[in-house]
Protein backbone atom coordinates (compact mmCIF):
# COMPACT_ATOMS: atom_id res chain seq x y z
CA UNK A 1 0.00 0.00 0.00
CA UNK A 2 2.93 2.26 0.60
CA UNK A 3 3.94 2.26 -2.80
CA UNK A 4 0.95 3.61 -3.79
CA UNK A 5 1.02 6.19 -1.60
CA UNK A 6 4.59 7.09 -2.63
CA UNK A 7 2.97 7.72 -6.57
CA UNK A 8 3.24 11.40 -7.69
CA UNK A 9 3.67 13.55 -10.77
CA UNK A 10 7.32 14.63 -9.56
CA UNK A 11 10.15 12.48 -8.42
CA UNK A 12 13.69 14.03 -6.97
CA UNK A 13 15.35 14.19 -10.20
CA UNK A 14 12.57 15.71 -11.70
CA UNK A 15 13.36 19.24 -12.22
CA UNK A 16 10.18 20.96 -13.99
CA UNK A 17 8.15 20.51 -10.45
CA UNK A 18 10.92 20.36 -7.56
CA UNK A 19 12.20 24.24 -8.52
CA UNK A 20 8.63 25.39 -8.60
CA UNK A 21 5.55 26.50 -7.60
CA UNK A 22 3.16 24.12 -5.44
CA UNK A 23 4.42 20.55 -6.17
CA UNK A 24 5.64 18.45 -3.69
CA UNK A 25 7.01 15.02 -3.84
CA UNK A 26 5.98 11.82 -2.03
CA UNK A 27 9.10 10.15 -0.60
CA UNK A 28 9.58 7.25 1.75
CA UNK A 29 12.03 7.31 4.97
CA UNK A 30 14.59 5.39 4.36
CA UNK A 31 16.66 6.22 7.63
CA UNK A 32 16.45 9.64 10.10
CA UNK A 33 19.94 10.92 10.91
CA UNK A 34 19.13 14.16 13.50
CA UNK A 35 16.96 16.87 12.17
CA UNK A 36 17.57 14.76 8.61
CA UNK A 37 16.52 11.83 6.96
CA UNK A 38 17.61 9.74 4.20
CA UNK A 39 14.63 9.28 1.36
CA UNK A 40 13.77 7.99 -1.22
CA UNK A 41 10.77 8.38 -3.92
CA UNK A 42 9.07 6.18 -6.25
CA UNK A 43 11.83 6.13 -9.00
CA UNK A 44 14.21 5.13 -6.52
CA UNK A 45 16.48 8.62 -6.24
CA UNK A 46 17.90 9.30 -2.54
CA UNK A 47 18.05 12.70 -1.29
CA UNK A 48 18.62 14.18 2.41
CA UNK A 49 15.79 15.84 3.23
CA UNK A 50 15.33 17.92 6.50
CA UNK A 51 12.48 16.67 8.36
CA UNK A 52 12.22 19.10 12.08
CA UNK A 53 8.99 20.52 10.32
CA UNK A 54 7.18 17.28 10.73
CA UNK A 55 8.72 15.49 13.53
CA UNK A 56 9.06 12.87 14.73
CA UNK A 57 9.39 10.29 11.80
CA UNK A 58 10.14 7.25 11.58
CA UNK A 59 11.79 4.81 8.81
CA UNK A 60 9.23 3.39 6.18
CA UNK A 61 6.76 6.17 6.78
CA UNK A 62 5.76 8.55 3.58
CA UNK A 63 6.63 12.40 3.62
CA UNK A 64 5.55 15.17 0.88
CA UNK A 65 9.13 17.03 0.57
CA UNK A 66 9.80 20.36 -0.89
CA UNK A 67 12.76 22.12 -1.97
CA UNK A 68 14.74 19.60 0.62
CA UNK A 69 12.25 19.76 3.27
CA UNK A 70 9.35 17.79 4.61
CA UNK A 71 6.03 19.74 4.52
CA UNK A 72 3.66 17.17 5.53
CA UNK A 73 2.56 13.13 5.66
CA UNK A 74 0.82 11.04 3.25
CA UNK A 75 -1.90 8.98 5.04
CA UNK A 76 -4.16 6.35 3.63
CA UNK A 77 -7.36 7.83 2.83
CA UNK A 78 -9.76 7.55 5.39
CA UNK B 1 -17.30 10.52 0.10
CA UNK B 2 -14.55 7.73 -0.40
CA UNK B 3 -11.34 8.54 -2.17
CA UNK B 4 -10.64 7.05 -5.38
CA UNK B 5 -7.28 5.13 -4.55
CA UNK B 6 -5.75 4.20 -8.01
CA UNK B 7 -4.73 7.81 -9.08
CA UNK B 8 -4.65 7.11 -12.90
CA UNK B 9 -7.03 4.22 -13.80
CA UNK B 10 -8.74 5.27 -16.63
CA UNK B 11 -11.74 3.20 -16.27
CA UNK B 12 -11.92 5.08 -13.05
CA UNK B 13 -11.26 8.52 -14.79
CA UNK B 14 -13.86 7.65 -17.52
CA UNK B 15 -17.07 6.69 -14.46
CA UNK B 16 -16.03 9.65 -12.03
CA UNK B 17 -16.43 11.88 -16.01
CA UNK B 18 -19.64 10.47 -16.51
CA UNK B 19 -20.96 11.10 -13.39
CA UNK B 20 -19.87 15.02 -13.71
CA UNK B 21 -21.72 15.04 -17.38
CA UNK B 22 -25.08 13.49 -15.13
CA UNK B 23 -24.67 16.57 -12.50
CA UNK B 24 -24.19 19.14 -15.51
CA UNK B 25 -27.35 21.06 -16.18
CA UNK B 26 -28.65 21.41 -19.66
CA UNK B 27 -27.57 25.42 -21.05
CA UNK B 28 -26.02 26.14 -18.06
CA UNK B 29 -22.06 27.06 -18.31
CA UNK B 30 -19.55 26.21 -15.32
CA UNK B 31 -16.18 28.21 -15.06
CA UNK B 32 -13.58 26.68 -12.56
CA UNK B 33 -10.44 27.69 -11.62
CA UNK B 34 -7.84 25.98 -10.55
CA UNK B 35 -5.69 27.95 -8.94
CA UNK B 36 -2.80 26.26 -9.18
CA UNK B 37 0.02 25.76 -11.64
CA UNK B 38 0.39 22.04 -10.93
CA UNK B 39 -3.44 21.60 -11.65
CA UNK B 40 -2.92 23.07 -15.33
CA UNK B 41 -0.10 20.88 -16.12
CA UNK B 42 -2.00 17.70 -14.91
CA UNK B 43 -5.02 19.07 -16.78
CA UNK B 44 -2.90 19.51 -19.75
CA UNK B 45 -0.85 17.00 -19.38
CA UNK B 46 -3.60 14.08 -18.66
CA UNK B 47 -6.05 15.42 -21.59
CA UNK B 48 -8.76 15.95 -18.98
CA UNK B 49 -10.54 18.69 -20.58
CA UNK B 50 -11.67 16.22 -22.97
CA UNK B 51 -13.10 13.75 -20.40
CA UNK B 52 -15.38 16.85 -19.92
CA UNK B 53 -18.36 18.20 -20.82
CA UNK B 54 -18.26 21.18 -23.49
CA UNK B 55 -19.63 23.12 -20.81
CA UNK B 56 -17.57 22.81 -17.84
CA UNK B 57 -14.56 25.27 -18.79
CA UNK B 58 -11.42 25.19 -16.65
CA UNK B 59 -9.56 28.25 -16.02
CA UNK B 60 -6.04 28.78 -15.54
CA UNK B 61 -5.30 30.78 -11.99
CA UNK B 62 -2.27 32.56 -11.03
CA UNK B 63 -0.84 29.37 -8.81
CA UNK B 64 2.67 29.40 -10.49
CA UNK B 65 5.26 31.73 -8.50
CA UNK B 66 7.67 31.54 -11.26
CA UNK B 67 4.63 33.26 -13.71
CA UNK B 68 3.33 35.99 -11.13
CA UNK B 69 6.71 37.60 -10.71
CA UNK B 70 7.06 41.16 -12.23
CA UNK B 71 10.27 42.23 -14.52
CA UNK B 72 11.72 44.44 -11.57
CA UNK B 73 12.40 41.82 -9.11
CA UNK B 74 14.30 39.79 -11.65
CA UNK B 75 16.07 42.44 -12.62
CA UNK B 76 17.12 43.47 -9.14
CA UNK B 77 17.58 39.71 -9.06
CA UNK B 78 20.20 39.72 -11.58
CA UNK B 79 21.74 42.87 -10.35
CA UNK B 80 22.79 41.16 -7.23
CA UNK B 81 23.71 38.07 -9.24
CA UNK B 82 26.58 40.19 -11.50
CA UNK B 83 28.05 41.50 -8.18
CA UNK B 84 31.84 39.39 -8.12
CA UNK B 85 31.66 38.48 -4.84
CA UNK B 86 28.48 37.09 -4.81
CA UNK B 87 27.23 33.17 -5.49
CA UNK B 88 23.69 33.40 -6.74
CA UNK B 89 21.60 30.76 -6.38
CA UNK B 90 18.36 29.91 -7.52
CA UNK B 91 15.64 27.33 -8.34
CA UNK B 92 15.90 25.98 -11.82
CA UNK B 93 12.88 27.61 -13.60
CA UNK B 94 14.08 31.32 -12.20
CA UNK B 95 17.00 30.59 -14.97
CA UNK B 96 15.56 31.31 -17.90
CA UNK B 97 12.73 33.78 -16.88
CA UNK B 98 12.87 37.06 -18.72
CA UNK B 99 13.91 40.08 -17.56
CA UNK B 100 14.24 43.55 -19.10
CA UNK B 101 17.47 42.80 -20.19
CA UNK B 102 18.19 39.29 -20.29
CA UNK B 103 17.70 36.44 -17.77
CA UNK B 104 20.13 35.10 -15.07
CA UNK B 105 21.00 31.84 -17.60
CA UNK B 106 22.55 34.92 -20.05
CA UNK B 107 24.35 36.37 -17.45
CA UNK B 108 25.84 32.69 -16.00
CA UNK B 109 26.88 32.60 -19.45
CA UNK B 110 28.59 36.54 -19.33
CA UNK B 111 30.54 35.24 -16.50
CA UNK B 112 28.50 35.85 -13.21
CA UNK B 113 28.51 32.96 -10.71
CA UNK B 114 24.70 31.52 -11.36
CA UNK B 115 24.04 27.94 -9.92
CA UNK B 116 20.60 25.81 -9.73
CA UNK B 117 19.88 24.21 -6.23
CA UNK B 118 17.09 21.84 -5.44
CA UNK B 119 16.57 23.61 -2.05
CA UNK B 120 17.72 26.44 0.00
CA UNK B 121 19.54 24.27 2.09
CA UNK B 122 22.10 23.06 -0.37
CA UNK B 123 22.16 27.11 -1.01
CA UNK B 124 23.49 27.17 2.41
CA UNK B 125 26.18 24.49 2.23
CA UNK B 126 27.40 26.18 -0.32
CA UNK B 127 27.81 29.28 2.22
CA UNK B 128 29.53 26.75 4.11
CA UNK B 129 32.00 25.53 1.72
CA UNK B 130 33.15 29.28 0.26
CA UNK B 131 33.33 31.33 3.35
CA UNK B 132 35.60 34.01 1.08
CA UNK B 133 32.42 34.49 -1.18
CA UNK B 134 28.59 36.25 -0.05
CA UNK B 135 26.19 33.49 -1.32
CA UNK B 136 22.60 34.67 -2.09
CA UNK B 137 19.49 32.74 -2.46
CA UNK B 138 16.53 34.41 -4.72
CA UNK B 139 13.22 32.43 -2.78
CA UNK B 140 10.54 32.21 -4.88
CA UNK B 141 7.21 29.78 -3.94
CA UNK B 142 3.81 30.26 -2.67
CA UNK B 143 3.47 28.75 1.39
CA UNK B 144 4.46 25.51 0.04
CA UNK B 145 7.68 26.55 -0.56
CA UNK B 146 8.00 29.45 2.28
CA UNK B 147 8.45 27.15 5.20
CA UNK B 148 12.12 25.61 3.25
CA UNK B 149 13.52 29.10 3.47
CA UNK B 150 12.27 29.76 6.86
CA UNK B 151 14.11 26.85 7.96
CA UNK B 152 17.11 27.54 5.91
CA UNK B 153 17.34 30.79 7.61
CA UNK B 154 17.32 29.05 11.29
CA UNK B 155 19.91 26.89 10.47
CA UNK B 156 21.49 29.44 9.62
CA UNK B 157 21.52 32.13 12.42
CA UNK B 158 21.56 28.88 14.79
CA UNK B 159 24.69 28.01 13.24
CA UNK B 160 26.00 31.78 12.62
CA UNK B 161 26.94 31.55 9.07
CA UNK B 162 27.62 35.27 8.06
CA UNK B 163 28.43 35.13 4.27
CA UNK B 164 24.11 33.88 3.78
CA UNK B 165 21.37 35.94 2.75
CA UNK B 166 17.98 35.25 0.92
CA UNK B 167 16.82 37.61 -1.55
CA UNK B 168 12.85 37.28 -0.68
CA UNK B 169 9.73 37.08 -3.27
CA UNK B 170 7.78 34.26 -1.35
CA UNK B 171 3.37 35.12 -2.40
CA UNK B 172 0.85 34.28 -0.66
CA UNK B 173 -2.01 33.13 -2.07
CA UNK B 174 -5.51 34.11 -0.38
CA UNK B 175 -4.72 37.87 -1.49
CA UNK B 176 -4.75 37.45 -5.03
CA UNK B 177 -7.67 34.62 -4.97
CA UNK B 178 -9.87 37.35 -3.07
CA UNK B 179 -8.56 40.11 -6.24
CA UNK B 180 -9.77 37.69 -8.29
CA UNK B 181 -12.88 37.42 -6.90
CA UNK B 182 -13.44 41.30 -6.56
CA UNK B 183 -12.64 41.69 -10.51
CA UNK B 184 -15.22 42.30 -12.97
CA UNK B 185 -13.75 40.01 -15.67
CA UNK B 186 -14.43 37.06 -14.22
CA UNK B 187 -17.06 35.52 -13.82
CA UNK B 188 -16.30 32.04 -12.11
CA UNK B 189 -18.61 29.27 -10.64
CA UNK B 190 -15.81 27.28 -7.74
CA UNK B 191 -12.40 27.41 -7.66
CA UNK B 192 -10.12 23.92 -6.92
CA UNK B 193 -7.66 24.77 -4.18
CA UNK B 194 -4.12 24.23 -4.26
CA UNK B 195 -3.44 20.78 -3.30
CA UNK B 196 -0.19 21.39 -1.24
CA UNK B 197 -0.25 24.81 -0.65
CA UNK B 198 -3.02 23.65 1.73
CA UNK B 199 -0.70 20.67 3.25
CA UNK B 200 1.05 24.16 5.14
CA UNK B 201 -1.92 26.58 5.61
CA UNK B 202 -5.03 23.76 5.92
CA UNK B 203 -8.36 24.46 4.49
CA UNK B 204 -9.70 27.31 6.79
CA UNK B 205 -8.21 30.15 5.23
CA UNK B 206 -10.25 29.24 2.02
CA UNK B 207 -13.45 29.56 3.98
CA UNK B 208 -14.48 33.46 2.70
CA UNK B 209 -14.89 32.01 -0.49
CA UNK B 210 -18.17 30.42 0.21
CA UNK B 211 -18.60 33.11 3.41
CA UNK B 212 -18.21 36.46 1.12
CA UNK B 213 -18.68 34.74 -2.38
CA UNK B 214 -20.88 32.19 -2.58
CA UNK B 215 -17.99 30.18 -4.64
CA UNK B 216 -16.98 26.61 -3.66
CA UNK B 217 -13.77 25.27 -3.14
CA UNK B 218 -12.48 21.91 -2.87
CA UNK B 219 -9.10 21.35 -2.65
CA UNK B 220 -7.54 18.95 -4.54
CA UNK B 221 -4.15 16.77 -5.29
CA UNK B 222 -2.25 16.65 -8.61
CA UNK B 223 -3.40 13.19 -9.85
CA UNK B 224 -5.58 13.09 -13.08
CA UNK B 225 -8.00 11.28 -10.32
CA UNK B 226 -7.89 13.73 -7.62
CA UNK B 227 -8.69 16.47 -10.46
CA UNK B 228 -11.92 14.95 -11.90
CA UNK B 229 -13.00 13.60 -8.29
CA UNK B 230 -12.49 17.44 -7.31
CA UNK B 231 -14.69 18.40 -10.27
CA UNK B 232 -16.84 15.80 -9.39
CA UNK B 233 -17.30 17.15 -5.61
CA UNK B 234 -17.80 20.72 -6.73
CA UNK B 235 -20.87 19.64 -9.68
CA UNK B 236 -22.44 17.90 -6.41
CA UNK B 237 -22.10 21.16 -4.47
CA UNK B 238 -23.38 23.05 -7.58
CA UNK B 239 -26.39 20.49 -7.92
CA UNK B 240 -27.22 20.57 -4.44
CA UNK B 241 -26.97 24.08 -3.29
CA UNK B 242 -24.31 23.69 -1.24
CA UNK B 243 -21.12 25.95 -0.78
CA UNK B 244 -18.90 24.89 1.42
CA UNK B 245 -14.72 24.21 1.36
CA UNK B 246 -13.99 20.40 1.06
CA UNK B 247 -11.19 18.40 1.48
CA UNK B 248 -10.38 16.10 -1.52
CA UNK B 249 -6.79 15.88 -0.85
CA UNK B 250 -7.28 14.44 2.69
CA UNK B 251 -4.39 11.77 1.94
CA UNK B 252 -1.81 14.98 2.51
CA UNK B 253 -3.76 17.75 3.83
CA UNK B 254 -4.71 18.21 7.20
CA UNK B 255 -7.59 20.52 7.68
CA UNK B 256 -5.33 22.63 10.25
CA UNK B 257 -2.51 22.92 7.92
CA UNK B 258 1.43 22.14 9.64
CA UNK B 259 1.56 24.37 12.79
CA UNK B 260 5.62 23.86 12.92
CA UNK B 261 5.93 25.06 9.60
CA UNK B 262 3.37 28.06 10.44
CA UNK B 263 5.43 28.48 13.46
CA UNK B 264 9.05 28.48 11.50
CA UNK B 265 7.63 31.04 8.69
CA UNK B 266 5.56 33.43 11.24
CA UNK B 267 9.41 33.52 13.27
CA UNK B 268 11.39 34.37 9.75
CA UNK B 269 8.34 36.54 7.91
CA UNK B 270 6.58 39.10 8.17
CA UNK B 271 4.44 40.26 5.70
CA UNK B 272 4.69 43.09 3.13
CA UNK B 273 2.22 45.84 3.28
CA UNK B 274 1.74 45.16 -0.69
CA UNK B 275 3.47 43.34 -3.40
CA UNK B 276 3.14 43.57 -7.13
CA UNK B 277 2.19 40.63 -9.42
CA UNK B 278 2.43 40.21 -12.84
CA UNK B 279 -1.15 40.79 -14.39
CA UNK B 280 -2.76 41.68 -11.11
CA UNK B 281 -0.88 44.82 -9.63
CA UNK B 282 0.14 45.41 -6.64
CA UNK B 283 -2.13 43.49 -3.71
CA UNK B 284 -1.85 44.32 -0.35
CA UNK B 285 -0.15 42.04 2.19
CA UNK B 286 0.31 39.21 -0.45
CA UNK B 287 3.64 38.47 -0.11
CA UNK B 288 6.48 37.87 2.47
CA UNK B 289 9.74 39.75 3.41
CA UNK B 290 12.12 38.81 6.14
CA UNK B 291 11.57 39.86 9.61
CA UNK B 292 13.53 42.38 11.93
CA UNK B 293 14.47 39.13 13.61
CA UNK B 294 16.45 37.94 10.70
CA UNK B 295 16.83 40.98 8.76
CA UNK B 296 20.93 40.33 8.67
CA UNK B 297 20.07 37.69 6.06
CA UNK B 298 17.94 39.94 3.97
CA UNK B 299 19.55 40.35 0.42
CA UNK B 300 17.19 43.43 -0.23
CA UNK B 301 18.57 45.41 2.72
CA UNK B 302 22.34 43.87 2.27
CA UNK B 303 22.69 44.92 -1.58
CA UNK B 304 19.91 47.88 -1.29
CA UNK B 305 18.09 46.76 -4.07
CA UNK B 306 15.94 49.80 -5.19
CA UNK B 307 12.70 48.66 -5.67
CA UNK B 308 11.93 49.57 -9.20
CA UNK B 309 9.13 48.75 -11.41
CA UNK B 310 9.69 47.48 -14.94
CA UNK B 311 6.71 47.19 -17.43
CA UNK B 312 6.16 44.01 -19.20
CA UNK B 313 6.75 43.76 -23.25
CA UNK B 314 3.83 44.79 -25.08
CA UNK B 315 3.21 42.21 -26.52
CA UNK B 316 3.22 39.92 -23.89
CA UNK B 317 -0.63 39.18 -22.76
CA UNK B 318 0.61 37.68 -19.47
CA UNK B 319 -1.69 39.28 -17.79
CA UNK B 320 -5.13 38.41 -19.20
CA UNK B 321 -4.05 34.60 -19.00
CA UNK B 322 -3.44 34.62 -15.70
CA UNK B 323 -7.06 36.46 -14.61
CA UNK B 324 -8.46 33.94 -17.05
CA UNK B 325 -9.21 36.35 -19.65
CA UNK B 326 -7.64 35.05 -22.15
CA UNK B 327 -6.71 31.70 -23.17
CA UNK B 328 -3.19 30.60 -23.91
CA UNK B 329 -3.26 30.54 -27.31
CA UNK B 330 -5.62 33.69 -27.41
CA UNK B 331 -2.41 35.42 -26.78
CA UNK B 332 -1.08 37.87 -29.61
CA UNK B 333 2.32 35.86 -29.79
CA UNK B 334 1.31 32.64 -28.71
CA UNK B 335 3.20 30.21 -30.29
CA UNK B 336 5.14 32.59 -32.53
CA UNK B 337 7.48 35.04 -30.97
CA UNK B 338 6.84 32.93 -27.34
CA UNK B 339 7.93 29.89 -27.15
CA UNK B 340 8.93 27.50 -24.74
CA UNK B 341 12.77 27.90 -26.31
CA UNK B 342 12.54 31.70 -26.60
CA UNK B 343 9.69 32.93 -24.17
CA UNK B 344 8.56 36.90 -23.84
CA UNK B 345 6.75 36.35 -21.37
CA UNK B 346 7.14 33.95 -17.90
CA UNK B 347 3.97 31.91 -18.35
CA UNK B 348 5.74 30.37 -21.36
CA UNK B 349 8.84 29.38 -18.62
CA UNK B 350 8.08 27.28 -16.21
CA UNK B 351 6.29 23.93 -16.49
CA UNK B 352 3.70 24.84 -14.00
CA UNK B 353 3.05 28.32 -16.76
CA UNK B 354 -0.28 27.67 -18.22
CA UNK B 355 1.35 28.23 -21.70
CA UNK B 356 4.08 26.05 -21.70
CA UNK B 357 1.43 23.33 -20.40
CA UNK B 358 -0.92 24.44 -23.10
CA UNK B 359 2.17 24.43 -25.68
CA UNK B 360 3.40 20.88 -24.21
CA UNK B 361 -0.15 19.33 -24.22
CA UNK B 362 -2.87 21.50 -25.71
CA UNK B 363 -2.10 22.25 -29.55
CA UNK B 364 -4.46 19.48 -30.59
CA UNK B 365 -7.26 20.41 -28.10
CA UNK B 366 -6.77 24.14 -29.77
CA UNK B 367 -6.82 22.85 -33.57
CA UNK B 368 -10.05 20.40 -32.37
CA UNK B 369 -11.78 23.92 -31.25
CA UNK B 370 -10.58 25.58 -34.51
CA UNK B 371 -11.68 23.14 -36.79
CA UNK B 372 -15.17 22.76 -35.13
CA UNK B 373 -15.56 26.78 -35.14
Amino acid sequence: MKEKLLQSYCTLDHDGCVVCSDAGISVRVVSVEGDDALCEDSAGNQARIAVELVAPVRAGEVLLTHGGVAIGRVEEDS
Amino acid sequence: MKYVKEFRNAELARAVAAEIATLAEPGRHYKIMEVCGGHTHTIYRHGIKDLLPDQIELVHGPGCPVCVLPMGRVDEGIDIAERPEVIFTCFGDMMRVPGSRGNLLEIKAQGADVRMVYSPLDALRLARENPDRQVVFYAIGFETTAPSTALTLQRAKKEGIENFSVFCNHVTIVPPVRALLDSPDLRLDAFIGPGHVSTIIGCRPYEFMPADYGKPCVVAGFEPLDILQSILMIMHQLAEGRCEVENQYARVVPWEGNLAALRSMAEVFELRPYFEWRGLGFIAQSALKISPAYSYFDAELRYSTPGVRVADPKACQCGEVLKGVLKPHECRVFGTACTPEHPLGALMVSSEGACAAYFNFGRRAKEKVGATE
